[in-house]
């Protein structure tokens, strides 16, 4: 390895000894390729060395990393392998920075989402909840792309300095070949080591076929940015209000033209809506119901002890075989009987309902039946009957099954004989604990 | 020409294959009959479906599901190699001999499915419920499905579709072992240009191979993206079986230099590239079913979501396939650190077998007598969600070991010669691959 490179130094410094020996002073580096006068010349920027392939580029690159220099970097037509590794560059955090971003993408989409259907504009579409996770999925994953690709773009823009319109290494002509087949590494003079003869000596045993200096443009005025820049920045930002204005203008204006209609077929589509008129049937109705004959999958009750509370035509004394009668069950029925029943038939189910007080006191309808008083029949019905109530009514009372599911109407039978029961409690119901307890509690 | 490329592997290199497969394939083929065996005994002695889930309908539910997860692999491994020539790719040749001795197990996997397919052209119905002769009754099929679903024509497919793999699989290794000899370029050329109509062959057979011999296990249902998600599966299995066997045929000694942490890094790439396509296709299947609600559909995802212990392992599955690894996999040293690596191939095998579990069983209940004869007539996916339990069985797990060893009796046959493509133009480039 090590014959090799100094074979390799040794036939560069000695290919190219005509350009490089005159590379002594401090304002003469040029080569004689530039047309300019060192009139012009400002601050030495830094050193540029070309190399005649990419290998010779990371052996060179190397070197000048273990030489301790920081403020250097590498220019080729195309990427070259290994050269992170040579210049000693870490690992880029940007891998990092993709993450976090894809991961605020996916909180904020669901954000927007939470924000817009469920907090600020809660619209009902087709019954489906306001807010549901699988519904958000794909905003969600949208969002998550397109932060994580913005963070890819513009981090990897930030991280490698760009834009960047313009390097000093411009000023040289030998720099252009970087485009098409030179491959160059510059050091620059505000490096700590960095030395006019040394480094130059270093990169010339590096392999260089060349070394040159460059200098900053003495004048001031052709250092500053050129004003037709400020004036495309300007114009590009003012375009970029413009569609901003007309939403504003539009907000804020009356207008009776139509509207625009940029998708036309989405705005009106081909298809007829539940409720509209349609002449293609005779009875005028868009909607067709159901198809005689058919039932929807998940509505066959084929069990009618459950769906109707009958059993080969009679009602059924107990409760059906699926319904399970627990603490819980009951719990239930109380939450329900209060909701839909207590209003008329009163939180104990004697009839005191807010419903029938009022009625009463305006002396107008029939006051509902009390449901624990053995005089009223109630106690002595079958579950089914009074299942059979609770869905489909009786006398004036109305049907519930429309508001309440058959698993709930279920738990409504099952408290309200319990309420029944508790208005005939014995001492001997209660546990002796609970009987003590409560002998204490009233003396 | 070709002794520049045999150069671009180290001269100590170890290579050759040696006697090591005989030994495989006679314990691969054990392990087949006494674990075939065992789960036979293990289901019980009662024919068909059972409430308590034995019965020997258990077991072939447990077998089918092993066969898809071997057949699964050995498809990702198949379109390993084509995509290899499809895309003239490089980094691959070191692995591709791997992925051509996976991909050369379809032989012994269509004779693993004539324990499927044999009962069922004998009029059983252990698995198939279209089988039956409720089916025939059944008025809300359709009559193309009446037709589509016979035994004798199941029968036809089966063998289409296996002549289909074992064709491109064997057009591929046999042309790739001979450059083995000769060093042809003629060969490589011949395979990619092959491997275009071999890509179309391979999508079309194996989508409607996922529609018949998974998606007919509930005849009433459909979902046109169900084969996609069935090849989703099966290039992580691919891929990681590939990574895995590369990596235990490294332990023997061989194949030290040629197949490097590089290979290892992107063959982690896939698995992790096709895990997320996994997820991505079970979402959209789930997404569309889900918002447009029509009965028909979501049936399916009901006994899934709501079935009692189904909807936890529909939890674990998208957790343990998808969340878990996608995220863990994503940091480059998953991949780069081998037996952290192996881990999450053998871990992503698991899973992919529970997603065919669980694409399976739910199913299995329709016999079951606890539904009483009613099923019968209507098939699966109609009784009572909250009955639908999950009533796991050690014979799923006895039969998928079983076919695990069928499947590494297969291996073992492909273990002889060269254990990567010697005179292949690309190894070079392959063997000094990098990732930057
Ligand atoms: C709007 C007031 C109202 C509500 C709410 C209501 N009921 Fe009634 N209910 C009545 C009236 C009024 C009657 C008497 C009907 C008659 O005899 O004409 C009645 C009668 C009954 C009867 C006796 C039926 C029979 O066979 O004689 C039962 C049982 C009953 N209700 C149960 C319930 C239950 C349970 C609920 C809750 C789901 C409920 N009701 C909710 C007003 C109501």
């Amino acid at each position: 390895m090590e014959t090799n490179e100094n074979n390799d130094h040794d036939e560069a410094t000695s290919a190219h000894a005509g350009e490089t020996s005159p590379a002594t002073g401090s304002t003469s580096g040029h080569d004689g390729a530039r047309a300019s006068s060192n009139s012009d010349e400002g601050e030495l920027y830094g050193v540029l060395a070309e190399f005649d392939s990419p290998g010779a580029l990371v052996k060179a690159a190397r070197k000048v990393k273990d030489a301790g220099y920081g403020d250097f970097d590498c220019y080729s037509p195309f990427p070259v392998h290994g050269i992170d590794e040579a210049m000693g560059i870490k690992r880029t955090i940007l891998p990092v920075l993709v993450f976090c971003g894809g991961i605020t993408g996916t909180f904020l989409g669901f954000l927007l989402q939470w924000y817009c259907n469920a907090s600020a504009w809660q619209w009902n579409v087709a019954g489906k909840p306001v807010w549901s996770i699988p519904a958000n999925v794909p905003i969600g994953f949208e969002t998550t792309i397109l932060l994580s690709v913005f963070t890819t773009f513009f981090g990897m823009w930030i991280l490698n300095k760009l834009p960047q319109v313009w390097h000093p290494f411009f000023r040289l002509d030998r720099f252009t070949k970087v485009t098409d087949d030179g491959f160059m590494l510059g050091i620059e003079a505000k490096d700590g080591r960095f030395d006019a003869v040394e480094t130059k000596k270093l990169l010339e045993s590096a392999g260089a076929i060349a070394v040159e200096e460059c200098y900053l443009d003495a004048s001031p005025a052709n250092t500053k940015m050129p004003m037709f820049i400020y004036g495309v920045i300007i114009c590009t930002t003012a375009l970029a209000l413009v569609p901003f204005a007309l939403v504003y203008k539009a907000r804020a204006s009356h207008s009776k033209d139509p509207h625009y209609h940029i998708f036309g077929d989405m705005d009106f589509q081909a298809k007829v809506k539940s409720d509209q008129y349609n002449d293609l049937f005779a009875d005028g109705r868009s909607n067709r119901g159901e198809i005689s004959g058919t039932i929807p999958r998940g509505w066959l009750n084929d069990d009618t002890s459950y769906a109707q509370g009958l059993e080969n035509g009679a009602w059924i004394t107990s409760f059906p075989t699926s319904v399970e009668v627990s603490r819980d069950l009951l719990r239930r029925g109380k939450q329900r009987y209060e909701i839909y029943c207590s209003p008329c038939h009163g939180v104990d189910g004697r009839g005191a309902g807010m419903v029938a007080v009022r009625s009463q006191k305006i002396g107008q309808g029939i006051l509902p039946r009390n449901l624990v008083d053995p005089g009223a029949g109630v106690i002595t019905q079958p579950n089914g009957q009074l299942f059979n109530t609770i869905s489909n009514g009786n006398n004036t009372m109305m049907g519930y099954g429309a508001q309440i599911p058959v698993a709930d109407r279920w738990a409504i039978v099952a408290y309200v004989r319990a309420l029944e029961r508790s208005q005939f409690a014995a001492g001997t119901d209660l546990t002796d604990a609970e009987r003590s307890a409560a002998m204490g509690a009233t003396p | 020409m070709s002794a520049a490329h045999e150069a671009s592997l180290h001269p100590d290199e170890k290579y050759k294959a040696g006697k090591m497969g005989q030994k495989v394939v006679t314990g691969g083929l054990v392990g087949f009959v006494v674990l075939t065996a065992l789960s036979w005994l293990l289901s019980g002695s009662a024919a068909g479906h059972t409430a308590d889930g034995t019965g020997h309908s258990r077991f072939f539910y447990g077998y089918l599901i092993g066969w898809t997860f071997i057949l699964s692999i050995a498809l990702g491994a198949l379109l390993y190699v084509l995509i290899h020539h499809l895309v003239k790719a490089k980094w691959s040749t070191s692995t591709r001999r791997v992925a051509e001795i996976l991909a050369g197990t379809f032989p012994i996997i269509a004779i693993g499915g004539l324990v499927i397919i044999i009962p069922l052209l004998a009029g059983r119905d252990d698995i198939y419920w279209w089988a039956n002769k409720g089916f025939d009754h059944a008025e809300h099929v359709s009559a193309s499905k009446h037709t589509w679903l016979s035994p004798a024509f199941f029968a036809v497919r089966y063998v289409i579709y296996f002549a289909a793999w074992i064709g491109l699989a064997r057009y591929f290794t046999v042309r790739s072992r001979k450059q083995d000899e000769t060093g042809d370029l003629a060969l490589s050329k011949q395979m990619q240009f092959f491997s275009a109509p071999a890509v179309i062959i391979f999508a079309l057979t194996i989508c409607y191979a996922a529609f018949d011999f998974l998606m007919t296990l509930a005849p009433q249902w459909w979902s046109t993206i169900y084969g996609v998600n069935y090849f989703g599966g099966a290039m992580i299995a691919g891929y990681a079986s590939i990574a895995l066997l590369s990596m235990i045929l490294q332990r023997t000694g061989r194949l030290q230099r040629s197949i490097t942490t590089e290979h290892y890094h992107d063959l982690g790439k896939m698995v992790f590239a096709f895990t997320f396509f996994w997820a991505y296709t079970a979402f959209s299947q789930f997404m569309l079913i889900w918002y447009a609600n029509v009965a028909e559909e979501t049936v399916f995802y009901n006994y899934r979501m709501f079935g009692e212990g189904w909807k936890w392992v529909s939890i674990v599955l998208t957790f343990g396939q998808w969340l878990i690894p996608f995220v863990l996999l994503m940091s480059r040293w998953s991949k780069r650190i081998l037996p952290l690596f192996a881990v999450f191939c053998v871990w992503q095998l698991c899973f992919h077998w529970l997603d065919l579990y669980w694409n399976v069983m739910p199913n299995y209940h329709w016999g079951a007598e606890a539904h009483g004869a009613a099923h019968l007539v209507t098939g699966p996916l109609t009784g009572p969600v909250g009955e639908n339990n999950v009533n796991f069985s050690p014979v799923d797990i006895t039969t998928w070991f079983a076919l695990i060893a069928l499947f590494i009796a297969g291996i073992g046959r492909g273990l002889k010669g060269n254990l990567i493509p010697v005179k292949d133009p690309n190894l070079g480039a392959s063997v000094a691959h990098e990732n930057y």
